[in-house]
């Protein structure tokens, strides 16, 4: 995956997440885009690769890496108990990374230790928020950005 | 009602059970073994109990701990198919070992002979995680059915529903990584844990579907959140596809295609459609398990799904449906009372739910209410039982990593980084910490009042688990007992060709020793304790009359064969096992 298509990957997530948990919307409806989004996200993998998806390794868990960054920036937009799903929603793509991580690890790859505990340090100092605020929610944006980016 | 499901597992059990015993008997032999994966029907039907396993937690702590409504007996139902689920997950596995009794090696512990568990193996993680799941669970199941008659224990609900959601994932996530982090080129995938977990919870869901069918009622939240896992399960598979071009058309069909038809009105309201949406993802999440353990099941010169396998089936089913409703009936009146309903369950009763538990509240004073971050609340009854809980996890580590390298082990060179023990991490964390708040329930804020016959069993248990880690301890006996082998039966010493020896070799040592002689590696590394080489000097020095011996008595890790190989086949297979060793 070049740069610049990883940077589009973090956007797609940004736009699909727009979608999710609208007010007064149904399990059907929310379940049916996690789905579509899931798909899609597959599709961009697929036909993003710089190499293809069966040679590398990194490329297997990437679109459920970008279902748990759309879940991640989806969170922003809640009206109650936005504390609760953040801190799960960024526990998710913790958890993706991590076992990811290892699973490859046994098949010869590096891990990615600074993304892991980058997220890891972030869901942990998430719990202690109090009061998520529209500023303190950019904050984490431009962090889930910066992580996916850079590291 | 419940007698007759009982009756009819029992019809089912039975059977299971003679396959059961002439397949522990016989060894891996006896059932269906993928030749490329050295993995079988045990594997399979473990992933699939214990992918049910998951529909208590699911539906029970998770829904606990997210504030989502379900009625108790739900609940309770669910959570009683978790425990009895995870008594026949904890079977296969012991099975698939091949050395029943010497299943202790895979606790991460040293033993008297210098034994380290190999931690590096999804198979110790797995043990452990299975354990401390069912402990867990059990602990949970009990509160939350003694809760209604002693309501101070409803506020250890949602601790402990907070510490069992990571661990339900965690578990799961430990079961994908048997496959993920091997070679098999099916097995390939670093998003197994999320596609495991989904899959899971499908499963699990239709489970609880159908037992709450059997009953009579049902619950529209559960049929829809199985109809919404059925999509992204699918989604899931068509990136599987993409990926490695592998699809599992059958169980397609059924677990995801034909339970679509819940969208058709009729059908969806009739008992007996919702039990066919049940059993068909049921049918389909079993089938994917079949040929995910087993890729090359089905294929011409393989061996296919035979009559023990059958057995094997049968006996996790019957089984299942005798343990289940034996409790159930058992438990019937515990599990009864407010909030409970005899008929559908749907939005209008759930508003009903949630007005009699916040009537229950205030008449007993109960705070279930959010708990203020970082608040002394929220310290004493989540924070402290997982700090401390996050402490002996770092002990355990670091116990771990001191251990393995010790001088004179033969595990001195086996390397263990972090990625090796932290799988076993959370369930260290979770145990301690449900053991915390255990203790601070009864000691602390006395919510249970033990009697004299409850600190009277507390002592048999701890006496009991005493006296089983000190026999784990000491270890098993390396060989038969006399007896056992004098009432053996004794065989002349014909001539083995060796056309033969080969055949033999192939199915009854090559899954451990390889075809090749040299181990096969993915299976030993993975899944024992990391054994020594047996070159040609090795064997030399051993001689052939003791290795003869060990073939025919077993030693450590070893099976043995007599009864099952004649000496002259023993002797030929050292033999053999010489020639191997000494190809270049």
């Amino acid at each position: 995956m070049t740069p610049l298509l990883n940077a589009f990957a973090c956007l797609l997530a940004l736009g699909c997440a727009s979608f999710l948990w609208r007010k007064g919307s149904s399990p059907y409806r929310n379940g049916a885009l996690l789905a579509g989004f899931l798909l899609l996200f597959s599709v961009f993998t697929y036909f993003g690769a710089s190499d293809t998806v069966v040679t590398d390794p990194s490329l297997e868990h990437y679109p459920f890496r970008m279902l748990a960054l759309c879940l991640c920036f989806s969170t922003t937009s809640l009206g109650i108990y936005r504390r609760r799903y953040l801190v799960l929603a960024q526990a998710l793509w913790c958890w993706v990374e991590l076992f990811g991580a290892i699973a490859l690890y046994y098949r010869g790859c590096d891990a990615a230790c600074v993304r892991i505990a980058a997220l890891a340090g972030i869901t942990f100092g998430s719990t202690f928020l109090s009061q998520i605020s529209r500023e303190m929610e950019f904050c984490l944006m431009v962090f889930w950005m910066a992580v996916w980016v850079f590291f | 009602m419940f007698r007759y499901l009982m009756l009819a597992g029992l019809a089912l059990f039975l059977p299971g059970l003679f396959a059961l015993g002439y397949a522990v008997l016989e060894g891996p032999s006896a059932w269906m073994t993928d030749s490329r994966t050295f993995w079988g029907t045990p594997i399979a039907l473990f992933v699939f109990w214990i992918g049910l396993a998951h529909a208590g937690t699911l539906l029970s702590a998770i829904f606990l701990a997210l504030g989502i409504k379900l009625d108790r007996r739900t609940a309770l139902i669910a959570e009683l198919s978790t425990l009895v689920s995870l008594v026949f997950a904890g079977i296969f596995p012991l099975m698939h070992l091949g050395v029943v009794e010497n299943f202790y090696m895979v606790a991460p512990f040293l033993d008297a002979r210098g034994n380290f568990a190999n931690v590096r193996s999804p198979l110790v993680w797995d043990f452990c995680c299975i354990v401390v799941y069912a402990l867990l669970s059990l602990l949970f199941f009990t509160t939350h059915l003694k809760a209604r008659v002693v309501p101070a224990l409803d506020r250890y609900c949602k601790p402990m529903a907070w510490l069992l959601f990571p661990l339900v994932l965690w578990v799961h996530t430990v079961v994908s990584l048997d496959f993920a982090t091997t070679f098999v080129p099916e097995w390939r995938g670093a998003f197994f844990p999320v596609y495991f977990i989904v899959g899971a919870i499908l499963s699990g869901l239709a489970l609880v579907n159908l037992l709450i069918c059997a009953e009579g009622y049902r619950v529209r939240l559960m049929e829809r959140l199985q109809l919404i896992t059925s999509w992204i399960l699918c989604a899931i598979w068509i990136w599987d596809l993409l990926f490695k071009g592998y699809f599992c058309t059958s169980a397609f069909i059924f677990a995801v295609l034909l339970p679509q038809f819940r969208m058709v009105a009729v059908i969806r309201e009739s008992r007996a459609g919702r039990i066919f949406f049940s059993l068909s993802i049921l049918l389909g999440l079993f089938l994917e398990r079949f040929y995910l353990v087993s890729p090359l099941a089905g294929v011409p010169g393989e061996p296919g799904f035979g009559l023990v396998d059958l057995g094997l089936l049968a006996f996790s089913l019957g089984g299942f449906m005798m343990l289940f409703y034996a409790a159930r009936s058992l438990l019937n009146e515990s599990m009864e009372g407010a909030g409970t309903y005899f008929g559908e369950v749907d939005g209008s009763d759930m508003a009903n739910v949630e007005e009699s538990e916040r009537s229950r509240e205030k008449t007993h004073g109960l705070t279930l209410s959010y708990i203020q971050p970082w608040s002394s609340e929220e310290y004493k009854t989540l924070r402290l039982p997982l700090a401390c809980g996050f402490s002996v996890a770092l002990l355990f580590v670091l116990w771990v990593c001191a251990q393995l390298p010790f001088v004179g082990s033969p595990y001195e060179n086996v390397e263990v980084i972090l990625v090796n023990v932290l799988p076993l991490s959370y369930p260290v964390i979770a145990f301690v910490a449900a053991l915390v708040l255990a203790c601070k329930a009864v000691w602390v804020d006395k919510a249970v009042e033990l009697g004299r016959n409850s600190y009277v069993a507390l002592a048999v248990a701890l006496v009991a688990l005493a006296v089983l880690a000190g026999m784990f301890y000491a270890g098993g006996a390396a060989s038969r007992p006399d007896a056992v082998i004098a009432e053996a039966p004794q065989y002349g010493s014909e001539i083995v060709d060796s056309a033969h020896v080969q055949f033999v070799w192939n199915a009854r040592c090559a899954q451990c020793h390889g075809v090749d002689g040299r181990f096969n590696d993915k299976f030993i590394r993975e899944y024992y304790p990391v054994p020594q080489k047996l070159d040609v000097a090795r064997i030399d020095s051993l001689g052939l009359d003791s290795l003869v011996n060990v073939v025919l008595d077993g030693r450590v890790n070893m099976n043995p064969y007599r009864g099952r190989l004649t000496e002259s086949e023993a002797r030929a297979l050292v033999v053999y096992m010489r020639s191997l060793a000494e190809a270049p």
